[in-house]
């Protein structure tokens, strides 16, 4: 299918040399070198579908970029299988090349000598780009982007985000239907991200386009994630809808309110616990694994009681990804020690 | 055609980077001049009391010098300001987008070589204009000088380029070059003659450097010009710089493949 990605028990393992410590041990390594293999990716399966924003998330070291080498071509896979927009990406990297965009924050594709505009002339050139189609495209991202009051300035004198947004335009100036996007925001002020949060937006909603995001700003996935594929030590740990992933690992919501009669009998709602009630004030917390989201325990309280005022604690995304990230360690150590 | 001219723009690249930056063009001009100046003035001074040396006239010798000098700029230029070395690529880990392209790399780096040898032969052209123009370096023989020296030039700069390539595609093995790019710009500005003609050292060192690719690469040609090289025996040194230019294709078409392999196997 046009513009989707899909994965199945996609792995990766690095070779490695051990060095072993000490003078002596530095010898020993030159003359009888220790191989140790690295999972990087062990049998990753999801799929992102057209015109979808999937965030690809993990701890430093987790496999997020192995996985996006992959898909984009430059890294072959140990095992399994991956097709970007129909293509095998690592055995048709030409081909692949034509489909998608990639941005890797930390590294430009901008040549650092010249004028952004010329980078993006000799893009079009690579890419074959229609004169006519280059410059409506040019003309759009500068409305997004605001790219005209600084494209004829040399990569060099840029500031990170005039960067950034020079590489963004860069990577989507040939129309791929997939964009990948390695924490493109990263070091970027608040709001040069907001921008480019919206530029993305406008990619995804207006012109359709495929993106997988890996960063670890959770404002970011927030704001622009429909789904998040959370991966550990190389393995994939969770695959879900935000939402899902809260009532996984977002326990902490509270919902207090104040009664509009004191006396009112107040219990337990269905997956929703009665936590505290002293006179007016009751509060209620998420019960059990089938807890609603927070927006439907509210609602439901508020059906059942007649309150007076309300407050809402929910814990921000970046707890619950903490409270995933622990939990998925957590499992990751007691497979390792079911394994010794 | 379109297919012959897709990725044309890559051969603007590093001029372009040069043009944008008038110091180094500055730095380059004044560079050359001193180097042009000195250099014919040793040669004037080591002829001072003598004739002809090492089969070489004082103004045979000159000549060579200060073309020397001139042809040496044609891929001298500062890439690594530019931060577009495959040293630099490795190093900061941008050469994944050379293979997130569909541009073959070696199709890319080809075409920017180019871009690079005529922006240098821009300026190698104008430094003879004014050479020539300034009675430093004489003009060839004949017609027939002059056209075998521009094949045979032709034949040594892709000779030079495929001996710059295979150091830049060291990279993908050592991650760095730069000891290794210290012995052969000694190596290449020793052997092909650019400190002095090959024909002043001993003849051990003559068939040594026959070997080697790097006398194909200058001292070749800018002997044809001279007239140290006789016509006759011009075609012989033809074949031989083609012989160069084919073993080197092959070799490092080889190299590429291997590169490519190494890549994909760390993922850049």
């Amino acid at each position: 299918m046009i513009g989707s990605i899909e994965v199945r028990g996609l792995s990766r393992t690095f070779h490695t040399t051990v060095r072993r410590p000490g003078f002596a041990g530095a010898l020993r390594s030159l003359v009888n070198p220790q191989k140790v293999a690295k999972h990087a990716v062990s049998d990753v399966t999801f799929s992102v579908a057209a015109g979808e924003l999937l965030a690809l998330l993990g701890p430093n070291g987790a496999g997020k970029s192995t996985t996006i080498k992959m898909l984009t071509g430059i890294l072959t896979p140990t095992a399994g299988e991956a097709r970007v927009a129909g293509v095998v990406p690592y055995e048709e990297r030409e081909r692949n090349a034509r489909n998608i965009g990639t941005v890797f924050g930390q590294r430009t594709q901008l040549w650092w000598d010249l004028p952004v505009r010329e980078s993006f002339a000799i893009l079009r050139d690579i890419y074959e780009v229609p004169k006519a189609e280059h410059a409506a495209r040019l003309k759009e991202f500068d409305e997004l982007l605001d790219l005209s009051s600084f494209w004829d300035t040399r990569v060099r004198h840029l500031s990170l985000g005039q960067r950034v947004r020079s590489d963004l335009a860069a990577a989507l100036l040939h129309d791929p239907p997939v964009v990948f996007l390695d924490e493109p925001t990263i070091g970027m002020d608040v709001v040069v991200k907001e921008q480019v949060r919206e530029f993305l937006r406008h990619q995804v909603e207006e012109r359709g386009r495929t993106v997988l995001l890996t960063t670890h700003d959770m404002t970011e996935v927030e704001r622009l994630a429909e789904r998040v594929v959370l991966i550990n030590h190389g393995r994939l740990v969770l695959d879900g809808t935000l939402d899902e992933i809260r009532r996984k690992f977002g326990s902490t919501w509270q919902v207090r309110v104040t009664l509009a009669d004191p006396h009112t009998e107040v219990g337990s709602l269905p997956g929703i616990a009665l936590l505290r009630h002293e006179g007016p004030q009751a509060v209620f917390g998420p019960d059990g694994p089938d807890a609603p989201t927070v927006h439907q325990a509210l609602k439901q309280v508020i059906e059942r009681y007649e309150v007076t005022d309300l407050a809402l604690d929910e814990a921000d995304l970046e707890d619950v990804m903490r409270a995933a990230y622990v939990h998925a360690e957590a499992s990751h150590a007691e497979t390792a020690a079911e394994g010794a | 055609m379109a297919s012959v001219l897709h990725g044309w723009r890559a051969a603007r690249v590093t001029p372009l980077g040069e043009l944008h930056t008038p110091p180094r063009m500055t730095a380059v001009l004044l560079r050359l001049t001193v180097q042009v100046v000195l250099v014919a003035s040793l040669w004037r001074g080591l002829y001072a009391h003598t004739g002809t040396t090492a089969g070489l006239s004082r103004d045979q010798a000159v000549t060579y010098a200060v073309l020397a000098v001139l042809a040496s700029r044609l891929r001298e230029l500062d890439q690594s300001a530019g931060r577009d070395m495959v040293l630099q690529h490795m190093h900061f880990g941008t050469i994944v987008y050379w293979y997130l392209r569909p541009l073959p790399p070696q199709r890319y780096y080809a075409l920017r070589a180019l871009g690079e040898q005529l922006y240098g032969l821009a300026w190698a052209l104008g430094g003879y204009v004014v050479c020539l123009a300034a009675g430093v370096v004489e003009p060839p023989e004949s017609a027939a000088v002059a056209g075998v020296f521009v094949v045979s030039m032709l034949l040594g700069q892709w000779v030079l380029y495929y001996v710059m390539l295979v150091l830049d595609q060291l990279c993908f093995f050592t991650i760095r070059n730069n000891s290794a790019m210290l012995i052969l710009i000694f190596a290449q500005n020793l052997l092909s003659g650019v400190y002095a003609p090959l024909w002043f050292f001993p003849d051990w060192f003559i068939t040594l450097s026959s070997f080697l690719p790097f006398q194909a690469t200058l001292s070749v040609p800018l002997s044809i010009y001279v007239g140290r090289i006789e016509l006759s025996d011009a075609g012989v040194q033809l074949v031989i710089q083609a012989a160069w230019v084919v073993v080197l294709a092959l070799f490092t078409r080889w190299v590429w493949r291997r590169a490519a392999r190494r890549v994909i196997s760390q993922g850049g």
